[in-house]
């Protein structure tokens, strides 16, 4: 029998992700919040709840044969070695440039400093407009760098953007819009072509009718 | 801080018994084969001068070869990162008034970067070529020289995958895209992103007849119906389209026929060196590992730049990693063996 494991993301795209899956007939059976891998009610297939970041690694190994994740993971990661055959449409929000509401314009002599956990896309970002930037690896609470003056401006998700009004910064540039893709295991889809296929034509269907 | 001196460079292997005895059982038994199939032997240096190892076909391995200057010249020098050049070369020079010419290879060759992460760095690479022969035939017989390699591995379940660059190349002439857009387009190929692919062809305003085609190519994979659906679908993409199409039709055919159990996926936007390649490629995948293990195609108009423009075919793999795979499916009876054998080595000591 064939089987198929699909590895999805920790957090909000796990909300967003489950009822989707339910609507084509996918259902955990089991305690999702407590169990690493869990069995759904097809009994060839298999969930992995694993961390967003995570998704790409599992996936180009072959450990699962699909995942979900973010196209800002996807573009983090970088290259060519899965499929990116579906944008689900759940957990959008945008990747945007922001910094503090008062801060002085840049004067482009010293170095812009950029605090990021988005280390590559960053640097691929500015390397496009031709500026040189310095960046700061942060792991998390990103609003905070420009105002300790830690960094002039910040790389980061953002949803309603409540997070940074209430901290006094601005977004000033919206780099690319991003919502959850399903990503695909290359030698899975060439080994298991056919249930691949028909499990990524059920999602798409779903997907298209909203 | 103090480095651990026995400790490798990332991606560099070695290889110990038992493995290093299985390595070189299977380095045997492929040569003999090799050599009873009429293919000559050839031994190329690790080193040779940069820009030989890069000659056209082969610039996209600039930036996986290792290189060094050589005192003697002040040249710079050349860590082969791919044996497939150096056939290349001997093909031209050695064999440039051999009509026909079959090489094999079998040595290890050194890359900047792993293929894959955390992968091997040096693997040792195998491989059989046909110069001069622009005929399917020789890429049938290059494609049965790949999966006797396999077989003679013990890698079992293989299913191959067959796709054809001349139709992409065909449909992306139309376009005119510079090169930053040329390799935009590749990338989204590479991941079959239609998202990205959509928003590709918006912020282009591409015609919405040859985007309709793009994004056709990048959902035609599957299994051999594929072929029918692509005579359809792209019936308006000129006459190389279809040629290439033939092609495909006509050795997803012959194979059938000649290896029964063999799955056949046709995915016609896979482009694996779509720099060199001119013709059919294709893949050995086993269900379970994310890579190919085994890769191959035409690659014609080789040696040019060494005087002697050629037809070529070829496959090439890593035989470390054939014996991995292969040995994970063999290795119960294998270990018995080798503890069998120990036994008696002792017995005889002690008597």
């Amino acid at each position: 029998m064939t089987t198929l494991t699909i590895a999805l993301s920790k957090g909000r795209i796990l909300e967003d992700s489950l009822p989707l899956l339910a609507k084509i007939g996918l259902k955990p059976a089991g305690d999702i919040g407590r169990l690493l891998r869990v069995p759904t009610n097809h009994p060839n297939i298999s969930l992995l709840i694993i961390r967003p970041a995570d998704v790409p690694t599992f996936v180009e190994y072959g450990a699962a044969d699909m995942g979900i994740t973010g196209k800002d993971v996807l573009m983090e990661h970088g290259g060519e070695a899965l499929y990116e055959p579906l944008d689900l449409g759940i957990a959008r929000c945008r990747l945007s440039i922001a910094q503090k509401k008062d801060a002085p314009p840049h004067d482009g002599i010293r170095r812009l400093r950029v605090a990021t956990k988005y280390l590559e896309l960053t640097r691929r970002h500015y390397a496009a407009k031709g500026q040189q930037v310095e960046m700061i690896k942060l792991y998390g609470s990103m609003e905070l760098a420009p105002l300790v003056g830690l960094a002039d401006v910040i790389v980061d998700l953002v949803d309603t953007g409540n997070t940074l009004k209430a901290n006094g910064l601005i977004e000033t540039e919206i780099i690319t819009q991003i919502s959850a893709r399903m990503v695909v295991n290359k030698a899975s889809m060439k080994t298991k072509h056919a249930m691949v296929q028909d499990w990524l034509d059920r999602l798409s269907g779903v997907v298209e009718r909203g | 801080m103090s480095t651990k001196r026995w400790m490798l460079p990332d991606g560099m292997e070695e290889s110990l018994p038992p493995f290093s005895w299985q390595l070189e059982d299977l380095r045997r038994k492929l040569l003999d084969h090799y050599r009873a199939a009429g293919y000559e032997l050839i031994l190329p240096p690790l080193l040779e001068h940069l820009d030989t190892l890069l000659t056209g076909a082969a610039q996209d391995l600039e930036r996986q070869t290792f290189k060094l200057t050589d005192p003697a010249s002040g040249r710079l020098l050349g860590i082969r990162a791919d044996i497939t050049p150096q056939a290349a070369r001997i093909a031209a020079r050695r064999y440039a008034d051999v009509p026909l010419v079959r090489l094999c290879y079998l040595g290890t060759v050194l890359r900047t970067q792993p293929d894959s992460l955390g992968g091997t760095r040096s693997p040792r690479q195998v491989g059989c070529e046909i110069f001069g022969e622009e005929n399917l035939s020789a890429d049938l017989e290059i494609l049965s020289m790949m999966l006797k390699t396999l077989e003679l591995a013990g890698v079992a379940d293989v299913h191959l995958d067959l796709g054809h660059v001349g139709v992409y190349r065909a449909i992306a002439a139309r376009l005119k895209l510079d090169e930053e857009e040329e390799s935009a387009l590749f990338d989204i190929l590479q991941r079959k992103s239609l998202p990205d692919f959509a928003e590709f062809a918006k912020a282009r305003r591409m015609q919405p007849r040859v985007a309709k085609l793009l994004s056709e190519l990048i959902q035609l994979n599957g299994d051999i119906s594929v072929i029918a659906r692509a005579r359809e679908v792209l019936a308006s993409a000129g006459d190389e389209v279809m040629q290439a199409l033939d092609v495909l039709e006509q050795s997803a055919t012959e194979l059938q026929r000649k290896f029964k159990k063999l799955p056949i996926h046709i995915d016609l936007a896979e482009l694996r060196g779509y720099r060199y390649q001119t013709g059919m490629v294709y893949a050995a995948f086993v269900p379970g590992h994310g890579r190919e293990l085994a890769r191959g195609g035409r690659y014609d108009g080789v040696g040019h730049e060494f005087g002697v423009a050629r037809p070529a075919t070829g496959f090439s793999a890593d035989i470390n990693e054939l014996l991995r795979l292969g040995a994970a499916t063999n290795a119960a009876p294998a270990k018995k063996a080798v503890a069998k054998k120990a036994k008696k080595v002792v017995s005889k000591k002690k008597r």
